[in-house]
């Protein structure tokens, strides 16, 4: 890719027990500014290597970098590390009694003093940063409505939201619109697309194909834990795609 | 084996045979209980014929209670007054510090093992004496009143509270906690951010429970002369004054429904 490479995975190999290959030998380059979409049964190893990019388990070979950072060579590496990712989860995962605002705040926690956090005083910076955050996934009007009174597609993109305050280089996505409706989905990944037109990496695992052709620039295919396609979205044809899903499945 | 589809579409259901594990184990804990029951019904020397014998004398009582003495009323409010009072700083107090602890005692946001494992331990200990022990051990040292019951509700209250906060904590779902710690920040960060909006409300809800049955508790405490009404209750009775029992008894019901009203009524807002 012709950008910034911004999270690198090489050699990546996991297994969970001697015959349980979760990854075997995956490589990853992600540039800036790139929406790359992970296609793959259940139990191709998406999740593993989402877990992998994040340091959330450790691989048994290979290395990850993110942003310049070393992911496994100890925790102040990590920590900046994980400071440059953010997350996206299936669940949307915000806190249900705080109001959309204070959720897209939880980006900031990292970045301000601790006294800040426990009495819940950003500066005023950081409210327009979040607000504006907010702006962009098109949910300024809900600011303050608490996170438990918005709709899943609303919620995942304050999660949306929640990432972009985070000011991160990359936007790990594990299914982030599994438990959404067809119209929310769409929302959703839109708001992931206008991420990427500002900068910001996207990897993406996703279970639909057309979505994946609608949105991603490129597309990485896992089956039983080794990439099986990678290429530009253009490039492919759906046939080749649907294989690996009916290939696995049978 | 498959159950198979006999004549006339019916199913064939599985069969249990008579003696199959599981009815024997109904019969083994049906001998068990029967002995248990038996053997504490000798132990607690249960025997009606003596409440029989004794339920006149109580009625007794009752009828030279009558009409309730009215002429210390102020003394008694303000020693009713005492009791809630000791109630509110003693559950406060442990609130307080069960607010450390509780975190500690929690599994999933302990700092470490090493931590968690004392802090349960201590405030197992804590909440296996009774407020009434410790008021008993705290007025032989700093004296008779309300002070002494004030630690011994607080000691107990804080061990009890803390137990029920940390379960509180590790009943609320992992996400919120693991999306903050996931962008980098630290672990009290975390806790006072994406923990304490979850867990406030059923913090607060049993932080009323203790409140109310403390109240209750520490009309007792008197006894052991921790001040407050249960003080008056254990004069009255030592001196065989039924009429001025009466009106504490009845002040002493009256305060704690409108308390246990109270803190029900807060604690469903809270949900």
């Amino acid at each position: 890719m012709a950008a910034v490479v911004v999270a690198a995975a090489r050699g990546l190999t996991k297994r969970y027990a001697p015959d349980v290959t979760a990854l075997d030998d995956v490589d990853l380059a992600v540039g800036a500014g790139e929406f790359v979409a992970v296609l793959g049964p259940s139990g191709a190893g998406k999740t593993t290597l989402f877990r992998c990019l994040t340091g959330l388990t450790r691989p048994d070979r290979g290395t990850v970098r993110v942003d310049g950072h070393d992911v496994w060579s100890g925790p102040r590496e990590l920590r900046q590390a994980r400071r440059a990712v953010a997350l996206i989860f299936q669940q949307f995962n915000l806190i249900r009694r705080l109001t959309a605002l204070e959720n897209v705040l939880v980006g900031r926690l990292a970045h301000v003093p601790t006294w800040r956090v426990v009495l819940r005083r950003f500066t005023r910076a950081d409210r327009q940063l979040a607000l504006r955050c907010l702006d962009t996934v098109g949910l300024l009007d809900k600011a303050a409505v608490r996170a438990d009174q918005l709709s899943g597609g609303q919620q995942q993109r304050v999660a949306i939201a929640r990432a972009l305050a985070q000011n991160a280089k990359l936007i790990l996505a594990d299914e982030p619109v599994a438990s959404l409706d067809p119209e929310s989905s769409a929302t959703v990944l839109q708001s992931l697309r206008s991420a990427v037109g500002a900068g910001v990496a996207v990897v993406a695992s996703l279970h639909q194909v057309h979505l994946a052709r609608a949105y991603a620039d490129r597309i990485v295919a896992l089956r039983d834990g080794r990439v099986v396609e990678d290429a530009a979205t253009a490039r492919l044809d759906v046939r080749a795609i649907e294989q690996i899903y009916e290939r696995s499945g049978a | 084996m498959a159950i198979a589809t006999g004549r006339a579409g019916e199913y064939t259901e599985p069969a249990t045979p008579w003696w199959s594990g599981r009815r024997l184990r109904f019969l083994v804990v049906l001998v068990l209980l029967a002995l248990f029951y038996s053997v504490s019904w000798r132990l607690a020397q249960v025997d009606p014929g003596k409440l029989v014998t004794g339920l006149p004398k109580m009625a007794g009582w009752a009828t030279k209670a009558w009409p309730p003495a009215t002429d210390e009323l102020p003394v008694l409010l303000l020693r009713t007054a005492e009791t809630i009072a000791m109630a509110a700083i003693g559950t406060t107090v442990a609130a307080l510090l069960a607010i450390p602890l509780c975190i500690v005692a929690a599994r999933n946001v302990t700092p470490s093992l090493a931590l968690y494992y004392p802090a349960r331990w201590f405030l197992n200990a804590l909440r296996g004496v009774d407020s009434f022990v410790f008021a008993l051990l705290f007025v032989a040292a700093v004296g008779l009143g309300p002070f002494a019951g004030v630690l011994g509700i607080a000691l107990h209250t804080w061990g009890s509270t803390a137990k029920l906060w940390a379960e509180a904590i590790e009943n609320i779902p992992p996400g919120p906690r693991e999306a903050a710690a996931a962008t980098g920040a630290s672990r009290l960060k975390v806790v006072a951010y994406a923990l304490f909006p979850d867990v406030a409300p059923s913090m607060a809800s049993v932080g009323l429970f203790w409140w109310e049955f403390n109240v209750r508790a520490s009309t007792v405490l008197g006894v052991v002369g921790a001040g407050g009404i249960g003080q008056e209750l254990k004069n009255s009775m030592d001196l065989l004054l039924f009429p001025r029992l009466l009106t504490i008894i009845l002040i002493i019901l009256v305060t704690v429904t409108v308390i246990d009203h109270a803190s029900e009524w807060l604690r469903r807002r809270l949900e």
